[in-house]
């Protein structure tokens, strides 16, 4: 099936999605939405359980948070959170990796694990009478994996593979790993957390069993239940399988903030043949904590967060230039990328990028009216209910809240917040928050060969070739066009 | 045209979590549908739910690239563009504006057999949005500037999808090559050369065919009482006049006697093979079984070709498949990605081996209830939401006739016995029946080369 939007907006690798837009219309939506009833417990330990008793389905979703994600990754080997992730579920107490999985999926389990920027996580759904299983799942999975070293070298290997047949058939998807790596640099939020094929391939199982030992423990860990849940047998199961889980060894990895860059420059990746370019501008934007966040989102939502943005009207709907252009902000404990995205035909790169540079000059230059300032607040409250409509809608959006140490203000107040935002905090968000045009780093996937000359203008280049082992270019060879 | 979409990177994979089958396959809610036809003969269907204040709607139009023919391919998916680029009363964007503004969003996806328009909205956008759906299927302008930049915007979803994506690339030439004769053969997005030259008379006649009330089917699920939107129905769409029925298509596939063989050479690092048998349509009694026998083969970590062919053999990085279900007998696809060293004719025989295997031995008990443990648990997940809802009823009138149907299906499901996955399979997975498409990746100079003369130089 074809859909009409490419809404893939969110890399792979971007940060734990953020909270969404939105909250209500008319009627009694026009104050938001407000968290639902729930337990939340602190375990001596330092375990943090939360319970959702939400009864309208037989299911239990559950979200398991571990604090700390590709950030705690040892120097120069990106994706060893992301292996210890994978491996949670290949082999723990009593199950090797088949008879784990058999378990989940014989009963129509899930159970997926996944590294982020700040954290692992652990997700999925399970038949309400089958809690017992899930808590021994879990308990196994956290404090008796097995780490076999067979299951980490197939990991790895196919983990390598995997990035290689993206590059391959979806190269739109890695940009903003490419992105990240050029804008942020050293600053952890430039590497990769899935690891590049050259990392991937030096990461031992002393790397896996360190992460494990130093990053993993009970200081670290939210458990959230949500749904038809048995909040008696979940309090004295986590108390009694999980007490004993001692500290993380090591303390907790810390964030400096990055620092926006203030020179336009490019990295060309070749990808000869390519009948397309795709591309990603971006710089430094604003924080998790960010005081304006409703103003963010509703000058987002104008600018590139949905179909008739200022963006995708330029690219898509008036110049027919490109399937599509979205923007948006990844906000993390420290501030995140603000990053475009969109992609043309070879021929018409420099166009499609000179035009999404001028959109962003003209917010800068024009700001929003007020009309646009109420079409986007009422979008945004009228999208968010059906951003939490489930039990595993729940369980994600608190596990989120216990990560970034947000209360539940966040989303209890979300919608008054929207609905006092004025023209002045608009302007302010627009002068703060949005990077200007000038000194955005432009990421490039496409013919070199064809579009070296139309991005010439835009600053120097650095040139990468799309199957190389890494996402960044090594420094010495680093060759800078004029 | 749905393409494999290689859930890239196995630690991060999809997080959508399915859930289990409840004991009791009964389903909750048959008795809050109401339905309704229009004098027009546009059906009308609506679910009540009332746990947040939204709507999803989402209209059915019984047309595909199945209704196309040579130099119309891809006018179907084009109409899924055209038809939010204003009519004669709201200029092009004024649709996506308007709905905007009230809270509301949108989307739309095009197959071989259907096109369909999704809404997601506030109820009281519900005016709002009647008045726009209806307006674009009375009044769709056909603005000639409109349609050359709408042209472009195509363009670049196909260079998007096929021509800078080896998966939708090779998937596009296998079923070009598993059906001759029937209009199947067409991609959905089109060919270059159509996109590039259908015209405004083409569009014209297409739209009158398939786009009249009697060729559509409306449902919603949300917060509604169906009375209104019933009452909303008749005011906005029933002044639509009912159109003569869309000329059926008669062309049935030849029986296939062979083997079919397709090789794609492209700049890439993996290689990849699909298999593309012949399958049952999606109304065929037998389709629970098909369902069951492909989630026995790929879903999940402990599904028979992902556990042998990535974790045991490692020929694979990544397994998956899917059965096109449509109005005539379709495809059964299965997608594998290699690694960069593998010798693909050394991984078919694996694959092949274990498919004979079950196409003659069957399947264990075990995996039968996984399989249907599985599927329950992907069924309520889709109920948990408006938007599951909305999309299942409308699956289940479109395709098997009859929305109540839907509230049979886990019991359905549960009825399968191994007996009849294996007969299934045995009908299935016959290499006589199927296409195989097989991408070798090429060196640079050979691609350049095809580049070179594809521009003419």
């Amino acid at each position: 099936m074809i859909p009409r939007l490419f809404l893939k907006v969110a890399a792979l690798t971007s940060m734990v999605t953020p909270m969404g837009a939105g909250a209500v219309a008319a009627e009694r939506v026009a104050d938001g939405v407000h968290v639902p009833a729930h337990e939340r417990i602190v375990l001596s330990n330092g375990i943090t359980l939360i319970i959702v008793p939400d009864p309208d389905v037989p299911l239990v979703a559950f979200n398991v948070v571990l604090r700390g994600g590709e950030l705690g990754d040892p120097a120069g080997k990106p994706g060893v959170a992301s292996l210890v992730a994978g491996l949670l579920e290949k082999g723990a107490g009593s199950r090797n990796a088949f008879q784990f999985a058999d378990a989940v999926e014989g009963v129509g389990g899930s159970f997926s694990a996944g590294a982020g920027p700040e954290a692992i996580t652990i997700r999925g759904q399970f038949l309400a009478r089958d809690q017992p299983l899930l808590l021994e799942l879990l308990a196994d999975a956290l404090l008796r994996p097995h780490f076999d070293d067979s299951e980490l070298g197939k990991l790895r290997a196919r983990q390598i593979e995997l990035i290689k047949a993206a590059k391959d058939s979806d190269p739109s998807e890695l940009i903003g790993t490419y992105g990240r790596a050029f804008l942020f640099h050293e600053h952890p939020y430039g590497r990769p957390v899935i690891g590049d094929e050259s990392s991937l391939a030096r990461i031992t199982r002393e790397d896996v069993l360190g992460y494990y030992r130093g990053q993993l423990g009970a200081d670290r860990l939210t458990l959230v239940f949500a749904g038809d849940v048995d909040a008696a047998l979940l309090k004295r199961s986590v108390s009694r399988l999980f007490s004993r889980w001692p500290k993380a060894a090591q303390s907790a990895p810390r964030l400096a903030a990055p620092a926006r860059a203030t020179h336009r420059r490019v990295l060309l990746i070749d990808s000869p043949g390519s009948v397309q370019s795709y591309f990603w501008i971006g710089n430094v934007g604003v924080d998790r904590r960010y005081r304006d966040r409703a103003a963010l989102d509703l000058v987002n939502t104008l600018y590139g967060g949905r179909f008739t943005s200022i963006l995708n009207s330029e690219l898509r709907i008036k110049s027919g230039l490109s399937y599509g252009a979205r923007s948006g902000f990844t906000r993390g404990t420290v501030a995140g990328e603000f990053a475009i995205r969109s992609f043309a035909q070879t021929e018409n790169t420099g166009r499609a990028i000179d035009l999404a540079l001028q959109t962003l000059s003209g917010l800068k230059r024009d700001g929003v009216s007020a009309p646009m300032l109420d079409s986007a607040r009422a979008y945004v409250l009228g999208q968010y209910p059906l951003e939490f409509e489930t039990a595993a809608d729940w369980a994600v959006a608190l596990g989120e809240l216990e990560l970034y140490h947000l209360g539940l203000d966040y989303i209890d107040h979300y919608g008054s917040e929207l609905n006092r935002v004025t023209l002045g905090e608009a302007q302010r968000v627009i002068e703060q928050a949005f990077p200007g045009p000038d000194a955005m780093a432009i990421v490039l996937i496409g013919d070199a060969a064809r579009i070296r000359a139309q991005v010439r203008a835009y600053g120097p280049i650095t040139e990468l070739e799309l199957t190389a082992p890494t996402f960044t270019a090594p420094r010495t060879l680093q060759r800078e066009g004029s | 045209m749905k393409k494999p979409i290689a859930s890239l990177f196995l630690t991060l994979g999809s997080f959508s979590a399915a859930a289990v089958a409840p004991s009791s396959p009964v389903v909750a809610g048959r008795d809050a549908v109401r339905a309704m036809t229009l004098a027009n003969g546009m059906k009308v269907i609506v679910w009540p739910v009332h746990n947040i204040p939204s709507v999803a709607l989402y209209n059915w139009v019984r047309a595909g690239s199945r209704n196309e023919a040579p130099g119309i391919t891809g006018l179907a998916h084009f109409f899924e563009h055209m038809m939010f680029n204003g009519t004669t009363r709201r200029e092009a964007g004024e649709f996506d504006r308007l709905m905007e503004a009230q809270g509301g969003s949108n989307n739309a996806f095009t197959s071989d057999d259907v096109t369909v328009y999704q809404d997601w909205f506030p109820r009281a956008a519900l005016d709002l949005v009647f008045d726009l759906e209806s307006d674009r299927v009375a009044n769709l302008a056909f603005v000639p500037k409109v349609i050359e930049s709408e042209r472009g915007v195509v363009y670049s979803e196909r260079r998007l999808r096929v021509e800078d994506n080896g998966q939708g690339l090779l998937a596009e030439q296998v079923q070009a090559a598993a059906f001759v004769a029937h209009p199947y053969h067409f991609p959905t997005i089109g060919w270059p050369s159509d996109i590039q030259s259908w015209r405004i008379e083409d569009l014209q006649k297409f739209f009158r065919t398939y786009y009249a009330p009697n060729n559509l089917t409306l449902v919603l699920a949300g917060d509604l009482v169906p009375e209104q939107v019933f009452a909303l129905a008749r005011r906005y769409f029933e002044p639509i006049p009912r159109q003569a029925p869309a000329e059926p298509v008669r062309t049935r596939e030849p029986e296939q006697i062979g083997e079919r063989v397709v090789v794609v050479r492209r700049q890439a690092q993996t290689p990849l093979i699909q298999y593309a048998y012949k399958a049952p349509a999606a109304a065929d009694p037998r389709g629970p079984a098909v369902s069951l026998l492909m989630s026995i083969l790929v879903d999940g970590d402990a599904s028979r070709l992902h556990r042998l062919l990535v974790e045991q053999k490692k020929v694979a990085i990544e397994v998956s498949g899917h059965w096109q279900e449509g109005f005539d007998p379709g495809l059964f696809w299965l997608y594998l990605t290699l690694p960069e060293d593998a010798d693909p004719s050394a991984v078919r025989e694996v694959l092949d081996a274990e498919l004979a295997a079950v196409a003659d031995k069957g399947v264990t008990e075990a995996e039968l209830r996984r399989a249907k443990n599985l599927a329950v648990s992907g069924f309520w997940k889709k109920l948990a939401t408006i938007d599951g809802k909305a999309q299942l009823l409308g699956e289940y009138e479109v395709f098997q006739g009859d929305w109540l149907k839907m509230f049979a299906a886990p019991a359905q499901l549960e009825n399968v016995t191994r007996e009849q996955v294996r007969q299934i399979a045995h009908e299935i997975l016959d290499r006589r029946r199927r296409t195989v498409g097989v991408l070798v990746p090429a060196q640079e100079d050979e691609v350049e080369a095809v580049s070179r003369r594809a521009a003419g130089a």
